[in-house]
């Protein structure tokens, strides 16, 4: 879809260059909680600018390297190079990226005044941080009352450490932190203090983000057993001490992700035989499919379509669960509401139970406030202004979202903050929805030109291995992996753009673009949803009247300057993206310091920006294109070429030597 | 369309002859349409002078260093700035330039020589130079190449010549037929060259018209092609109540 043309005048108006990216999005971005532009930071990443990634990912996402572990990544799931091979790996390279840089290696950007209203926040978790760092960022003052040890709620309270480390949480702990988030551990809320004391003590707000503390449990005959376990409780305390009580046959009630985190917890701990029992069939099991498949892998089977009626119990140890047959679990309207067959009742055995069919919350934390509790047992809730039933209360994350993962609550954290800012700037609190278009999936026509690059898989344990240890079940990217996979990004929505008004009609764009896509009626039109931003039109069009919706005009040219300015008289090499090592150019020529400028292919390098580089001090200037085929674009290497000798034709006419100008195809 | 091809880049440095505020323009008209005198050819032409500039620079100060940040040419520093207009063979969209002429020694316009001429007829107190030389009128027949097609000789014939012109591709722009420097189809002039009146002949004969070549016609009227000096184009009903412009 298209917003209208686009003219000289208009661009030129344009407050950043980069607000063309706002006419349709990515469906990466649009698809991600919390908006993260990641077609940006993954072109960052693609250039080996590791900073400037991270930073660009902290820009929307607080927790990036819990999400670079844990994410469900909806991002990946609507990425739009599925239908050329596969989805990008991008919480991989989000993962890579904010291991790498770790807290020290994210930019702080504290707010320049932090002298605004003081607002608590009650849970340290993904909602509440986020919450916490947005308003830091705002100017205000913000507490985070934890009543664990320590920061990061679920994360770091329940997810099992073979999946998120304890030190990769504190990473996006301790950075949020730096911006003026004052973190009270060991402090619950409505037990220690009350809502009520916390006005007292100067906050203007308050903000709940307590989350689902506590596991749902079945009043099952035989449930009261100390060995019949709520999810939470077991995974907590494997969390805080490595250990809990569990028996040798273990049966985990439940088909979630929580539900696997505790079987395969409890196979860690040392159980002989573990199973999950599900209401759902196997398809229809709430847990990612990745999940499943590694809890196999590890020889946890399932019983699906099974529902616990009783846990017997038998000289005070229990021997197994009763189940009878469910014949549906959900209803026409796609409801959850199971129903059974009693005349199928089995005896699953076992010797403990784990209970992991959902979590619920704990209004422990309203005790002595007027936050009150709805017909439901849940938090009275707007959830158009995020208050509670007192104006001065807030609520986020999933305490009163349905339940959802880290990403999500950050999103509803960042969305209470502005329903929060509005209300203590005394404005009336009125939250808008409204986001850009998404471009739509890739032409077959045009998907079949992308070259194919096979997705970069990561490394995992042995499953014999792994599961007798807490120890990571998978490994981060090497360096090599990172960028490879990093390149493989199509930059969706960072295409061409016509200036109506400067353009002649003149078909140059027509005839270089390798996929076909530029239609030259009166003047062209470039589809920006079939556009794969090679650069090779506006490279070539000879009225200058294509722009890019990603990178300023004259980008390449102006960067160059940039760094010439400093450093006249030096080498300067235009890489082309698919480069994994610099070395291996660097061994080919006798320049003893070049400064390499990474291009995410030469299809995109005009004349222009080579004379441009001349003229603007470079001594001499190498154009490192890969070979033919390599290239992530068709014929660019054939452009390339010819661009390079019409380069070196127009230096030599204005006496310098042709030889300043040097192309190196690189296998 | 008109075409046109850069002139050698000594030639305009020549014409320069010193002049040291340049304004390179650009034409978003046929010459960008033929890749030779829009935005970007007019920017690269103004990258090359810039770079001519410091060559004649570091000739100057024996070869040791490059100058920067302004550029130098025999006779000292010029200034080079570039813009571009959507054509320069229309009044009006000469109020789009970026720049004030005021502030510039020289006009280097990549238009073709009708966007020269205009200009200089537009700003009489303004030097207005070539960088281009006008060849043809022209249609780009395969990426990259351009070819003649038309004479503008102002009496067209394609009627009965099966639409090749005799004017434009007959190397004497004979009006009777071929001569007899044609050979097995080229032209004497050249082996490439296809010759005008055999394609003519060949042309009619496939269209099941050689008749047409049988008859008589009047004299050709060559006044309307240069014979008369200065063409000009009249539409009445589009006249308006002003000066007839230069």
């Amino acid at each position: 879809m298209r917003d209208g043309s686009l003219t000289s005048k208009q661009y030129a108006e344009l407050a950043s260059p980069a607000d063309l990216m706002q006419r349709e999005w990515a469906p990466c971005r649009y698809h991600c909680p919390v908006h993260a532009d990641v077609r940006a930071y993954i072109e960052h990443a693609a250039a080996g600018r590791f900073g400037a990634a991270i930073d660009t990912i902290r820009d929307n996402l607080p927790f990036a390297a819990i999400c670079g572990r844990i994410c469900h990544h909806p991002c990946e799931a609507n990425c739009r190079r599925e239908d050329v091979d596969s989805a990008l790996a991008i919480r991989e390279v989000k993962r890579f990226v904010a291991e790498l840089q770790g807290a020290k290696g994210s930019t702080v950007r504290k707010a320049a005044k932090q002298d605004k209203a003081k607002v608590a926040i009650i849970g340290a978790g993904p909602a509440g941080m986020a919450a916490a760092l947005d308003l830091a960022k705002l100017g205000y003052r913000p507490t985070v009352f934890e009543k664990f040890p320590f920061a990061g709620g679920i994360p770091a309270t329940a997810i099992p450490k073979y999946r998120l480390p304890r030190e990769v949480i504190q990473i996006d702990i301790d950075w949020i932190c730096a911006h003026g988030v004052e973190l009270v551990t060991g402090v619950e809320i409505g037990k220690d203090k009350s809502i009520e004391q916390l006005k007292a003590e100067g906050f203007s707000a308050v903000l709940v983000a307590a989350g689902l503390a506590k596991s749902r449990m079945l009043p099952l005959p035989g449930a009261d057993h100390p060995l019949v376990r709520p999810v939470l409780d077991f995974l907590q305390e494997i969390s805080l001490t490595e250990k809990s009580a569990i028996g040798q046959d273990v049966l985990v009630i439940g088909g979630g992700n929580v539900a696997v985190d505790a079987a395969r917890s409890a196979l860690r701990l040392g159980a002989k035989r573990v199973r999950m029992m599900c209401l759902e069939a196997e398809a229809e099991m709430p847990a990612w499919e990745w999940e499943r498949t590694e809890a196999r892998e590890e020889g946890i089977d399932f019983i699906n379509r099974r529902g616990p009626v009783e846990i017997l119990v038998k000289s005070g140890k229990i021997t197994g669960v009763k189940a009878r047959k469910v014949t549906r679990v959900f209803d026409e309207n796609k409801r959850f509401n199971p129903q059974y067959d009693d005349g199928d009742v089995t005896t699953v055995e076992c010797d403990c139970v784990v209970m992991a069919i959902g979590q619920m919350a704990d209004l422990g934390f309203a005790r002595g406030s007027n936050v009150k509790a709805d017909a439901r047992g849940r938090v009275e809730f707007s959830p158009v202004t995020f208050q509670t039933s007192d104006p001065a209360v807030f609520a986020c994350g999933e305490i009163v979202t349905p339940p959802g993962s880290a990403v999500e609550a950050c999103a509803s954290g960042q969305r209470a903050v502005k329903a929060i800012d509005l209300f203590l700037s005394g404005r009336a609190i009125r939250l808008s929805d409204e986001l850009p278009p998404f471009i739509g999936k890739i032409a077959p026509a045009v998907g079949e030109k992308v070259r194919q690059v096979p997705r970069n898989k990561v490394a995992t344990a042995d499953a014999a291995g792994r599961k007798s240890s807490f120890e990571p079940v998978d490994f981060n990217y090497v360096e090599a992996a990172a960028l490879c996979e990093a390149r493989r990004c199509m930059g969706c929505g960072g295409g061409a753009e016509v200036l109506v008004d400067k353009c002649a009609g003149c078909l140059t764009c027509l005839r270089v673009c390798p996929f076909g896509i530029p239609k030259v009626a009166d003047v062209a039109t470039i589809d920006s949803a079939l556009c794969q931003a090679c650069g090779m039109c506006a490279a070539e069009c000879p009225n200058n009247a294509i722009v890019s919706r990603s990178k300023p005009a004259r980008d390449l040219a102006t960067r160059t300057a940039a760094i010439l300015k400093d450093k006249p008289g030096q080498v300067i090499a235009y890489i082309c993206g698919q480069h994994a090592s610099a070395e291996k150019w660097k061994a080919i020529t006798e320049v003893p310091e070049v400064n390499e400028v990474y291009v995410t292919s030469t299809a995109g390098i005009s004349v222009n920006d080579m004379l441009s580089a001349l003229v603007n001090g470079a001594s001499s200037l190498l154009v490192i294109a890969c070979h033919e085929g390599a290239d992530r674009y068709p014929n660019a290497v054939g452009r390339i070429r010819a661009r390079v000798m019409q380069a070196k034709s127009l230096i030599q006419e204005a006496g310098l030597n042709g030889e300043r100008i040097k192309l190196f195809e690189l296998a | 369309m008109i075409v046109a091809e850069r002139k050698p880049l000594n030639e305009i440095v020549q014409s320069l002859a010193g002049r040291k505020r340049v304004l390179v323009l650009g034409c978003g008209g046929c010459v960008a349409v033929c890749c030779s005198g829009g935005e970007k050819q007019a920017e690269l032409l103004g990258e090359q002078l810039k770079l001519a500039a410091q060559v004649a620079c570091k000739a100057a100060s024996g070869g040791e260093e490059a100058a920067r940040g302004g550029t130098a040419a025999p006779g000292g520093k010029v200034e080079i700035t570039v813009d571009c207009i959507t054509r320069q063979c229309d009044r009006e969209f000469f109020a789009n330039m970026k720049h004030d002429l005021k502030d510039f020694d020289v006009v280097l316009s990549t238009a073709c020589g009708v966007g020269v001429g205009y200009m200089t007829a537009l700003y009489p107190e303004k030097v207005i130079l070539p960088a281009l030389n006008t060849t043809f009128y022209g249609a780009n027949v395969a990426p990259g190449q351009w070819q003649e097609f038309c004479h503008g000789c102002g009496d067209c014939v394609l009627a009965w010549t099966g639409g090749v012109c005799p004017i434009a591709r007959c190397s004497k722009s004979l009006i009777n037929g071929a001569c007899g420097g044609t050979n097995h189809g080229k032209c004497e002039v050249s082996k490439d060259m296809d010759c005008a009146w055999y394609l003519i002949y060949k042309r009619l004969k496939e269209l099941g018209r050689l008749e047409d070549l049988r008859k008589m016609r009047p004299a050709r009227q060559w006044s309307k092609d240069r014979g008369k000096g200065v063409r000009r184009l009249t539409h009445e009903e589009l006249m308006q109540d002003t000066e007839v412009q230069k």
